[in-house]
C-alpha cells in the first residue's frame, strides 16, 4: 500500500509539472483525434498550423478508432475538459451538441464573419435547430475505384464516369473471369457500400422510414452474385476480408469505395504492399433520371468543448482547419478537405501517385453529394436497425422485400416514440 | 466425446487389460484430436504474423506464408513504442496480481469460515455486480475517478481490477472444501483466526492461489476496455491498447497485430507453465488411476 | 494430518455471536471490501438509479421512474394490430419474435441453457483425465489453457473459417450424412451454435484449471478408504470426487451462467449480432443502446439481465447451502 500510495503521489507532482510547463508555453490545445500515428493529414495540419501561428501548440489525443464513440462519450459525460473533439459520425456531434458539450459556434462565425461559402452548404451537416455545433473539415464522398491492367489485359474500355448502374452490372459481368480469379466487382460488407446509393437523388435519406427504394440495390447485388461477379457477402464476411487487401490484391476490377482509400492505396503501392499497380477512379454510378457524378458522402469535423478552458485560441485553430488554408494542408496528404475550391482540388491531383488521367481528375468534382446518414433525432436507432436487416437481407436468410417490410415497421416504430 | 472416454476409463477392470490399452488409445487419439483444434488458430496466429497484411485474410488459408516477413518482429518495435506499453502493462498486472490475490484471500476467509450478520447479503452484493456489464455502470465510475484525480493514470487501471470480486468468490469457495473440523481443532489449540488463515488456509490453498494468480494476471494483462477508457496519454498505455494502433478506421496491419499478440503471449505463458506444477502435487496421481 | 473423514460445511461458532467475532470477521474483509465498495459497488449502485432516469450526457438528467422498463416491454400495437386472433399467447410469441428485449432474452437464455452444461461437462472431464498420469499431461493442459490466453480476434477468424461454405467442419458433415452446406454465421438458426462452440471451446480449458486446483484439494484418505470397502472407480467419482468438488462447481457453474449471460466479444467478433438478429444478446443490445446515448435505457437493459442474475445465482446459492447442509 505504501508503494502504491508513493506511486500516486509520484504520478500527482509529475502530472502538476507537465501543467506548470506547459503554462509557459503559450496556449496548448488538446485535440482528441483517432488513429493519429496513421492518418497522414494530422501531422501536415498541426505543422501547417504551428508555423503560421505562433504561441498556440497542438496536442493530439490519440483514440482507437473503433472505440472513439464509446470512450469519447464517456469522457465528455465525464467532464472532461479538452479543447478540441474530432467529429467522426454524424450521430456523435448529434448528441453531443443535444447533452451540451458542443460550444455553439454561430457567435464565433458573427463575429469574425467567417465565410462559410466554401462548405458549398455542408455545414448543415452539423447544424441543428440552427446551432453549428461543429464545422467540417474533410468530406469523403464514394468513387468507383478501377484496376486498370485488368481492363486492359481483357481489352475492355474502362468505366466512366457517367455509367448508369445497368452499365456497371453489364460491365461487371463481362470482366469477371472465374478460371483466372478475377471479380468483376466486390462489395465490402457496410450496408453504405450495397445500398446508400439509393440516397444520391438527393430526395432519398435514410431516415424517412420508407425504404422501398432501397430493392433496386439489393437486386442488383443479387444479380451480381448470382453471377459470380462479386464474393458473396457470407463468405466476405466470415473471412473477415477487407476491401482494402481484396482490391490491393490485385483481382477485383472494380470497388466502389469512399474516397478515403485514394490514401491508403497510395502509400500502398508505394511500399510495395499491394499487387495492384495502375489504377483510377470514376464517378459512382448513377441511376436513370438521377444526374451523373451525383454521389453520397460523410463528413468529418471538429466541435470546441463547452468545457474548455481556451475556447478562443480552439475557434482560431477550427475556423483555419475547416477553412482554406487548413483544406490545403488536409489535400497535400492525398484526402478531401471539405472546403472545396479550384486550387485545393488541384492540390488533391498533384498527390504523388493520383492517377494522372483526365477522367480521373474530374471524378474529384461531384456533380452532387447527398450525406449518407443525417444526423436527426434517432439516427444511431435507425442506423441499428438497417444494419440488422441488412444482415438478414444479404445474407439470403429473408427476403428483400420482407426485410424492407421490417425496416419500414421497425423505424416507423422508432419514429413514433 | 471426451466425457465418454473419461466414463469409459474408471470402469475398466484391472483384469481386463485389453479393453483398458484400447480405451488408452482411444482416450489419446480424442486428445490429440482436441489439442490439434486447439491449436489452429495459434497457428494461423504465427503465420499471419509472418504474412504482408493483404497475405492475412487470402482464402484458402496459406499455413506457410510465401515469404517469411520476419521483419514484422522487428517492425512492432519500431512503429509503436511497445517497450513502454510492455512495461505500464507489466507493473500493473503485477500489482494488480499482488493485491487482489492477498485481499481477496483475507476476505474469502471470513465468507467461508466465519459467521457474521449479513455475511450472505454481502456476498450476493459481490456476485451481483460481477453480472452488471461494465457499460451500463462505466459513466459513474469514469466520474468518481476523474473526480479523485484517478484518470489517466496507472493506478485507476490497479484498482479497477484489484478489487474485483472474482477472486474472493473463487477463494471462498476454496475455502469451503477444506473441513471446517482442521478450524475448529485450531482455535482449541488457542490459535487466532489470523493464525489460522496463515497457517492452515494460505498452506492449504496453494493450488487455489495457483489459479488466481494465473487468472488476475492473465485477465489484468490481457485487460483492454478499461485502459482504453481510463487510458489516455501515450505513456501510460498498455499492451492491449497500443495494439489497437495497428487497426485503423480505413485499413489495419493485422500482421503486426499478430506479431504484437504472439510477443505479448510470452509473458502470460511463463506464469502459467511457471504456476501449473501446483496441479500436479497432493493426491493427483493416487485419486483415479486407472 | 486429517484424521476423521470431514464434511464440506460451515463451521458455526461454537460460542455466541459475539462482538469481537463480528469485528475480526469484518477486519479480514474490509481490505477487499472498501475498494470494492468505492470502485465497483457504488458505480453499480448509481447504474440502478441511472436505469430509472432518461439520460444522454450533460446536465439534463430527467428522472422518469419505471417509464423505461415499460418502454422495453411494450409490444408495438403495429404487430398485435396484424394478429388474427390476439389473446395472450400470440402477443407473447410476438415479444419473442418482434421485440429487441425478447429476442435478446430469448437468444440469450437459449445460448446460456446450451452453453453452461456442456462446458462443464467437458471441463470436468478435461480435469479428471489430465490429473491422471496420462503421458504428456502437463503438455495437454497447456495446450487446453492456450484458447483462452489466445487473441479472440484469432480465434474468431480461424473458427468462421472453419465454419464457412465447403469448409472444413461442413464437409465433415456432409460425409456424415449432413445436406447443410452453409455459411454457419450468416444462417439464422446455426449462428447461435457457431457461438456455442467457440464459447465452449474457448472456456473449457479455463473451467478445467479450477477443477484441476479443486481436484488437488481432496483428501487423499477418502479414496484409501472407498478402495478399501470395494468401491469401483465410478462408484468413487460418484460419491466421493463429485460431492467434494460441490463447492467449486458452485463457482464454475455460476461464474459460467454469468459469463453467458454477458456474452458479447464473441458474437460481435463472429456474427455481430446477426443474421437479423438472430444472435442479438443483452450485452450487444445494452451497448447498442449506449452508443445511441440512451444511458438510461442501456442501464435498465443491465437490471433486467441483473434481475435474471441474481435469480439464478440466489437459487444455485439455496441449492449449494442445501447440499452442504447435507
Amino acid at each position: 500500500m505504501k508503494k502504491l500510495l508513493a506511486l500516486s503521489l509520484s504520478v500527482i507532482m509529475v502530472l502538476s509539472m507537465v501543467c506548470v510547463a506547459a503554462a509557459d508555453d503559450g496556449i496548448v490545445l488538446k485535440v482528441v483525434a483517432w488513429d493519429v500515428n496513421t492518418t497522414t493529414y494530422y501531422a501536415a495540419q498541426k505543422e501547417a498550423f504551428e508555423a503560421s501561428h505562433p504561441g498556440i501548440t497542438i496536442e493530439y489525443v490519440d483514440v482507437a478508432s473503433q472505440d472513439y464513440g464509446t470512450k469519447t462519450s464517456t469522457m465528455l459525460a465525464g467532464n472532461d475538459t479538452s479543447d478540441i473533439f474530432m467529429i467522426k459520425e454524424v450521430t456523435d456531434i448529434l448528441n453531443w451538441n443535444k447533452a451540451g458539450y458542443a460550444e455553439p459556434l454561430n457567435a464565433y462565425i458573427e463575429r469574425d464573419g467567417y465565410d462559410l461559402s466554401g462548405f458549398v452548404g455542408m455545414e448543415s451537416g452539423y447544424a441543428f435547430d440552427g446551432v453549428q455545433a461543429g464545422l467540417p473539415f474533410r468530406s469523403d464522398f464514394w468513387v468507383l475505384f478501377y484496376n486498370k491492367t485488368l481492363f486492359d489485359d481483357a481489352g475492355v474500355a474502362y468505366p466512366t464516369n457517367d455509367m448508369t448502374w445497368e452499365e456497371y452490372k453489364d460491365l461487371a459481368i463481362k470482366m469477371t473471369d472465374a478460371s483466372k480469379g478475377i471479380y468483376g466487382c466486390h462489395y465490402h460488407t457496410w450496408l453504405s457500400a450495397v445500398v446508400n446509393w439509393a440516397v444520391c437523388d438527393g430526395v432519398n435519406t435514410l431516415v424517412d422510414g420508407e425504404y422501398s427504394d432501397l430493392a433496386y440495390f439489393y437486386n442488383l447485388y443479387f444479380a451480381l452474385e448470382e453471377a459470380g461477379a462479386c464474393m458473396s457477402y457470407p463468405e466476405t464476411q466470415a473471412a473477415g476480408l477487407h476491401y482494402s487487401g481484396a482490391f490491393g490484391n490485385g483481382n477485383i476490377a472494380m470497388l466502389p469505395m469512399g474516397y478515403w482509400y485514394v490514401s491508403t492505396l497510395i502509400s500502398n503501392i508505394k511500399s510495395g504492399d499491394y499487387a495492384v499497380t495502375d489504377w483510377g477512379i470514376t464517378a459512382v454510378p448513377h441511376l436513370e433520371g438521377v444526374p451523373a457524378g451525383a454521389s453520397f458522402g460523410n463528413l468529418t469535423g471538429a466541435m470546441i468543448n463547452a468545457k474548455s478552458a481556451n475556447k478562443d485560441a480552439a475557434w482560431t485553430y477550427v475556423a483555419w482547419l475547416c477553412g482554406p488554408e487548413g483544406a490545403k494542408a488536409t489535400a497535400s496528404t492525398g484526402n478531401r478537405p471539405a472546403w472545396v475550391a479550384e486550387d485545393v482540388a488541384a492540390v488533391m491531383a498533384s498527390v504523388e501517385g493520383f492517377p494522372t488521367d483526365e477522367a480521373s481528375k474530374a471524378a474529384l468534382l461531384p456533380s452532387m453529394v447527398s450525406i449518407e446518414i443525417p444526423g436527426v433525432e434517432h439516427a444511431s436507432e435507425i442506423k441499428t436497425i438497417l444494419n440488422e436487416e441488412h444482415s438478414a437481407i444479404i445474407t439470403g436468410e429473408i427476403s428483400v422485400d420482407e426485410g424492407i417490410l421490417n425496416m419500414n415497421d421497425r423505424v416507423a416504430e422508432v419514429l413514433g416514440q | 466425446m471426451a466425457q465418454r472416454s473419461f466414463s469409459a476409463g474408471p470402469l475398466i477392470r484391472p483384469d481386463n487389460h485389453k479393453a483398458a490399452a484400447f480405451g488408452r488409445i482411444v482416450l489419446y487419439i480424442l486428445l490429440v484430436f482436441l489439442s490439434v483444434i486447439t491449436l489452429i488458430p495459434f497457428v494461423w496466429m504465427l503465420s499471419s504474423s509472418l504474412k504482408l497484411d493483404r497475405e492475412v485474410f487470402e482464402f484458402p488459408i496459406r499455413w506457410v506464408p510465401k515469404v517469411f516477413h520476419w521483419e514484422n518482429y522487428s517492425l512492432i518495435w519500431t512503429k509503436a513504442p511497445m517497450l513502454m506499453y510492455f512495461k505500464n502493462t507489466a507493473i500493473v498486472a503485477v500489482s494488480v496480481t499482488i493485491i487482489q490475490t492477498m485481499t481477496s484471500s483475507f476476505a474469502a476467509y471470513a465468507f467461508a469460515k466465519l459467521e457474521f450478520k449479513f455475511r450472505d447479503t454481502l456476498f450476493l452484493c459481490y456476485i451481483a455486480t460481477i453480472a452488471v456489464p461494465w457499460q451500463a455502470y462505466m459513466i459513474p465510475q469514469f466520474i468518481e475517478f476523474r473526480s479523485i484525480g484517478l484518470y489517466d493514470t496507472l493506478l485507476a487501471i490497479m484498482v479497477l481490477q484489484a478489487f474485483s470480486a472474482f477472486g474472493v468468490f473463487l477463494m471462498r469457495q476454496f475455502y469451503r472444501g477444506i473441513p471446517t473440523e482442521l478450524c475448529e481443532a485450531a482455535r482449541i489449540d488457542g490459535l487466532s483466526e489470523y493464525g489460522i488463515w496463515a497457517r492452515i488456509m494460505l498452506p492449504l490453498s496453494k493450488s487455489a492461489i495457483a489459479t488466481l494468480v494465473i487468472f488476475t494476471f492473465i485477465g489484468t494483462w490481457n485487460d483492454y476496455m478499461g485502459p482504453m477508457i481510463y487510458l489516455t496519454t501515450e505513456s501510460v498505455k498498455t499492451v492491449q491498447v497500443g495494439l489497437r494502433r495497428f487497426i485503423q478506421e480505413n485499413s489495419s496491419d493485422y500482421h503486426l497485430i499478430m506479431a504484437a499478440s504472439m510477443v505479448s503471449l510470452i509473458p502470460v505463458s511463463v506464469v502459467f507453465l511457471a504456476l501449473q506444477r501446483y496441479f500436479i502435487e497432493g493426491i493427483a496421481t493416487s485419486g483415479l488411476k486407472g | 494430518m486429517i484424521q476423521s473423514v470431514p464434511k464440506p460445511a460451515v463451521g458455526k461458532p461454537k460460542g455466541k455471536l459475539g462482538l469481537k467475532r463480528t469485528l475480526i470477521a469484518l477486519s479480514f474483509i474490509a481490505p477487499n471490501f472498501i475498494g470494492f465498495a468505492l470502485f465497483t459497488l457504488i458505480p453499480v449502485i448509481a447504474a440502478v438509479f441511472m436505469s430509472m432516469t432518461e439520460w444522454s450526457g450533460g446536465a439534463d438528467i430527467k428522472w422518469v421512474g419505471l417509464q423505461n422498463y415499460v418502454n422495453l416491454f411494450t409490444v408495438p400495437q403495429r404487430y398485435i394490430d396484424r394478429l388474427e386472433n390476439p389473446n395472450f399467447f400470440s402477443i407473447l410469441g410476438l415479444f419473442f419474435e418482434k421485440v429487441d428485449i425478447g429476442i435478446a432474452l430469448k437468444n440469450t437464455v437459449t445460448f446460456t441453457v446450451i452453453t453452461v452444461p456442456l462446458t462443464m461437462i467437458f471441463s470436468i472431464a478435461l480435469a479428471l483425465v489430465l490429473n491422471k498420469a496420462v503421458k504428456g499431461a502437463i503438455a495437454f493442459r497447456a495446450i487446453m489453457f492456450f484458447p483462452y490466453v489466445s487473441s479472440t480476434v484469432a480465434i474468431c477468424v480461424c473458427w468462421n473459417f472453419m465454419l464457412m461454405k465447403n469448409g472444413p467442419i461442413n464437409q465433415l458433415l456432409m460425409l456424415l450424412g449432413s445436406n447443410f452446406n452453409k455459411t454457419w454465421t450468416a444462417d439464422s438458426s446455426m449462428a447461435i451454435w457457431a457461438v456455442i462452440i467457440v464459447s465452449v471451446w474457448k472456456s473449457m480449458g479455463y473451467y478445467m484449471v479450477i477443477y484441476l486446483a479443486a481436484l488437488q484439494g481432496i483428501p487423499r484418505e477418502l479414496y484409501e478408504a472407498a478402495t478399501v470397502d470395494g468401491a469401483n472407480k465410478w462408484q468413487q467419482f460418484w460419491n466421493i470426487t463429485l460431492p467434494q468438488l460441490r463447492p467449486t462447481t458452485f463457482f464454475v457453474s455460476v461464474m459460467l451462467v454469468i459469463g453467458c449471460f454477458k456474452i458479447y466479444d464473441t458474437v460481435a467478433l463472429m456474427t455481430g449480432g446477426g443474421p437479423g438478429r438472430a444472435t442479438k444478446m443483452l450485452v450487444t443490445y445494452t451497448i447498442d443502446e449506449f452508443n445511441a446515448s440512451k444511458y438510461g435505457s442501456a442501464c435498465a437493459i443491465a437490471m433486467v439481465l441483473l434481475v435474471l442474475v441474481l435469480t439464478v445465482t440466489i437459487l444455485q446459492f439455496r441449492m449449494e447451502k442445501k447440499f452442504s447442509a447435507d
